[in-house]
């Protein structure tokens, strides 16, 4: 698998870019993937949409739904995707340190 | 800013293949393909393995053929040659290897696409072969990772993306509160027995891409169509199985998805814009359990839009001004003939289609499609690789002013944003729904 190099730290990444796992999730991951997604900057809002979804994984082993992560954090889909332009399987799911989800996306 | 570093190793460790293959014995093996060969494939194999004169005339319809410099290993043909016919040559005696390279080639080399059986004298159906490979690598439990977690989660919740029972209804009552914001009458009605339409989604729509829910809602109210959804399942038209080769899941999935229709005595079944989940209603799923044809009708979303726009219950209040190409996906052109009907749609939708050539039937493949994409990450750069030709013709449709490609297909959506963003061709990715939502006649907000 590939490797990146950034901040003084090696993550190694899957072909989609995601964190080969998600223990290794650091704060210089967050850095490396909101360039990687083009995110100009990083709001708390950003932080508490992270938190939820490492919330929910650390209990479920999955990503959550987007209508659990909206009720969660408050924030209406349309500002989910506001925040994260590729949207919360891809960007957010990739930036909280999960895995790429199953499915057709 | 930090470069990626060389690559280490080709792809990722693929557990599913890795370990399957692990576990395998010769003995399982040979029984395994003898089994399927001799009791599960019949005259229609038997024709196309003895009617083939290896003319290689299917191998420029490929589009990983022609990406790789016309490679022969990645001919339709080649592909075949690499795996049933060693299969009945050696009888079933091949050993571990090359059931993880037959894995390979069947499920990351392959979209299922049958542009190539358009291509054959003699028409035979080369993927329909390649599904008989994906069908033994299932019963040996090689199937890749990713994609055998996708079946699993239909086999437990029969949709594709781990949905539980009651977090669908919850989305649509979300979704119907979101679009009450800008329409308050609208309402999407759950489980209106005798409607006349039952509306169908894959698994990704509520999991994460709710806004295109919400945009159908509107799209049925406007048009004010007799309509309902499930509140069971049933609601997923998707189908992975279709696609491991696990026949007896398939069947299951959409056995529960027409029995759910019946239960709610719609005429019709009317589906968003996914080309996979159509192929599994409209024919293998429904073949499978015995039905030629749908034993509801069956209505892409495509059709259903030229429907609405035909019979003026939406109209267009300003057409999309920016140029747009279109994709003809796979499983609803070539497989169900709908590309008058998409073009219909454009034109009523947009001011200017520019058409990417080859077109129609003859389209190129997404590659992501037939499962493809769902053997997930350590196979995106393979299909990358495989579709150069997509870059090229979709670059060619761009000199020629296209801005915005529409594609009515997830799979389609989800690999074609990959081709365009690894090859920097720069068109923006919409579907027909999108379009039809931004253009269409609403009550002002």
């Amino acid at each position: 698998m590939p490797q990146v190099e950034f901040m003084g730290k090696t993550f190694t990444i899957d072909e989609d870019g995601f964190i080969d796992s998600f223990e290794n999730w650091c704060e210089e991951w967050v850095q490396w993937v909101k360039k990687e997604e083009g995110i100009d900057e990083l709001s708390d809002e950003h932080k508490k949409v992270i938190e939820v979804l490492q919330d929910y994984y650390k209990k479920n082993g999955i990503a959550p739904m987007v209508r659990v992560l909206s009720k969660v954090t408050g924030f209406k889909l349309k500002h989910i995707y506001e925040l994260f332009p590729s949207g919360p399987g891809k960007g957010a799911c990739k930036m909280a340190g999960l895995p790429k989800p199953t499915g057709c996306v | 800013m930090a470069e990626p570093a060389e690559e280490k190793e080709k792809k990722g460790l693929d557990i599913g293949l890795e370990k399957g293959v692990s576990k395998l014995t010769p003995e399982k093996i040979e029984q395994t393909i003898n089994d399927v060969l001799d009791k599960e494939c019949g005259p229609r194999f038997k024709t196309y393995v003895e009617t083939c004169i290896h003319c290689g005339l299917c191998s420029e319809a490929c589009h990983y053929y022609l990406s790789h410099d016309n490679d022969p290993r990645f001919s339709p043909v080649g592909k075949v040659k690499q795996t049933i016919w060693e299969m009945l040559r050696k009888k079933g005696k091949v050993n571990g290897e090359f059931i993880k390279r037959a894995a390979e080639i069947t499920h990351t080399e392959c979209n299922l696409c049958k542009r190539c059986a358009m291509y054959c004298p003699f028409g035979i159906d080369i993927a329909y072969l390649m599904t008989v490979v994906r069908r033994i690598i299932h019963k040996l439990g090689c199937t890749p990772q990713y994609i055998q977690d996708t079946a699993h989660s239909h086999s437990v919740h029969y949709n594709q993306m781990w949905v539980k029972g009651d977090e669908w209804p919850d989305t649509l009552q979300w979704q119907e509160e979101e679009a009450q914001a800008e329409i308050p009458t609208l309402r999407i009605p759950l489980e209106k027995e005798g409607a006349e339409i039952m509306y169908s989604v894959i698994a990704p729509e509520p999991k994460f891409q709710a806004q295109l829910i919400y945009q159908a809602a509107v799209i049925m109210d406007q048009a004010g169509v007799d309509w309902t959804m499930p509140a069971t399942v049933g609601w997923d038209n998707s189908d992975m199985a279709m696609f491991t080769g696990d026949s007896e899941l398939m069947g299951r999935l959409k056995r529960a998805h027409f029995e759910t229709a019946a239960r709610l005595k719609v005429k019709r079944i009317v589906m968003g814009e996914c080309g996979h989940a159509f192929r599994s209603v409209y024919d293998m799923g429904n073949r499978w359990l015995g039905w030629q044809m749908p034993p509801i009708p069956i209505v892409h979303a495509i059709e259903f839009y030229a429907e609405i726009l035909r019979a003026g219950k939406i109209k267009v209040a300003k057409k999309f001004s920016r140029p747009v190409t279109l994709h003809d996906p796979c499983n609803v052109v070539r497989g169900g003939g709908l590309h008058e009907d998409a073009r219909y749609v454009t034109r009523q939708l947009c001011e200017t289609l520019v058409e990417m050539h080859p077109n129609r039937e003859h389209n190129y493949c997404c590659c992501a499609g037939g499962g493809v994409i769902n053997c997930g990450p350590p196979y995106k750069m393979k299909r990358i690789e495989g579709n150069r030709v997509k870059a090229e013709q979709l670059f060619a449709a761009k000199a020629r002013g296209a801005e915005v490609l529409i594609t009515p297909c997830h799979n389609c959506h989800s690999g074609l944003h990959d081709i365009v963003h690894h090859y920097g061709v720069g068109l923006e990715i919409k579907f027909f729904g999108d379009i039809l939502y931004e253009v269409m006649e609403k009550p002002e907000g």
